[in-house]
């Protein structure tokens, strides 16, 4: 059977989509600030970019411009929270995410080689963690430790992560 | 890059920072290029660790959260569709059901047996040999169509 228009549409919008969505992701973690409102803002650009997607524009332009105006919009509901930070900080830390795109791909291709790196009851613990659904309390109490000691032992995994990946792509600069 | 700030960045990802620790970690982005990079690094990471959490759920249960788009099919009509189709057929029964009545008192009914006479007429003549433009004895052929000559 041929595919249609509509069907190549489609099909069009979500490698597109695929190709940039880790990027999308980072910026827009970057201008908020939980996990959780990131997701929201996520799936709600990702709405926006398929209810308005025409295959003919710059697609990745096109999409940051959309995140951003989302996050925005999410943010101006959350003024008075004091864990958000002001308009012209988190524009400008959105501008340097889209200038450090580059960089953070080569982070997060680097990140799974660092991961392999670690001892494997960190890998476990690491991954386990960032499960969706899981919570650090629980986590904690499994593994009969206080949350702030499990919090200070990812804060450790996530540094010598952080050290390894950037380590990791000077090295690749270099040679 | 002070320790102090790798805890800090980390503390406000986790959501677990006070007003306090929030309004410091902003004055100092604000002012400090390297370090808005190392929070852009962090957050990335934050990222990337999500993903690799959620690839290794996958790998163990079969199952994960996929970013579902629909397809632009006949499942995008409008919601109401099915009721509009029903009153449609509806309509279209009540139709049908009043049809004889109006077959019945419809004085302007054509004439069958016209139109067949007619018809029979036209395919008649159709069926005529066309006028030739030569006499008979001419054609090359006309001999074989007369009836064979036995010798006496």
């Amino acid at each position: 059977m041929m595919p249609t228009l509509g069907d190549q549409h489609h099909d069009r919008f979500l490698l597109l989509f695929a190709e940039h969505e880790s990027a999308l992701r980072t910026f827009v973690r970057a201008m908020l600030p939980t996990r959780e409102d990131a997701s929201e803002v996520m799936q709600e650009a990702a709405v926006v970019l398929w209810q308005k997607f025409e295959s003919a524009r710059d697609f990745r332009k096109w999409a940051f411009g959309v995140a951003r105006n989302v996050a925005l919009r999410h943010l101006q509901a959350r003024t008075r929270d004091p864990h958000v930070f002001d308009d012209e900080l988190v524009n400008r830390l959105a501008d340097e995410a889209i200038a450090m795109d580059q960089r953070h791909e080569a982070q997060r291709e680097a990140l799974e080689t660092c991961l392999q790196k670690l001892p494997e009851p960190q890998r476990a613990l690491v991954l386990a963690a960032y499960t969706k659904g899981t919570r650090m309390d629980e986590l904690a109490a499994q593994r009969g430790q206080t949350a702030m000691s499990l919090y200070k032992l990812l804060h450790r995994i996530r540094q010598a992560l952080l050290e390894c990946v950037r380590r990791t792509i000077a090295l690749e600069q270099f040679t | 890059m002070k320790k102090h700030w790798h805890e800090q960045i980390q503390r406000h990802l986790n959501g677990q920072s006070s007003v306090g620790e929030a309004a410091a970690l902003q004055a100092a982005l604000s002012e400090d290029a390297e370090l808005r990079a190392l929070y852009l690094d962090y957050m990335n990471l934050d990222v990337a660790l999500g993903a690799a959490g959620e690839a290794a759920t996958i790998n163990e249960n079969g199952t994960g959260r996929m970013a579902t788009f629909p397809r632009p099919t006949a499942q995008s009509l409008p919601h109401y569709w099915p009721w509009i189709a029903a009153t449609a057929a509806c309509a279209a029964s009540v139709v049908f059901a009043m049809l004889p009545k109006h077959r019945n008192a419809s004085p302007a009914r054509p004439d069958i047996a016209a139109i067949v006479s007619s018809t029979q007429g036209a395919i008649a003549r159709f069926s005529l040999e066309p006028p030739s433009l030569f006499p008979a004895w001419a054609s090359p052929t006309a001999s074989l169509l007369e009836p064979p000559r036995i010798p006496q």
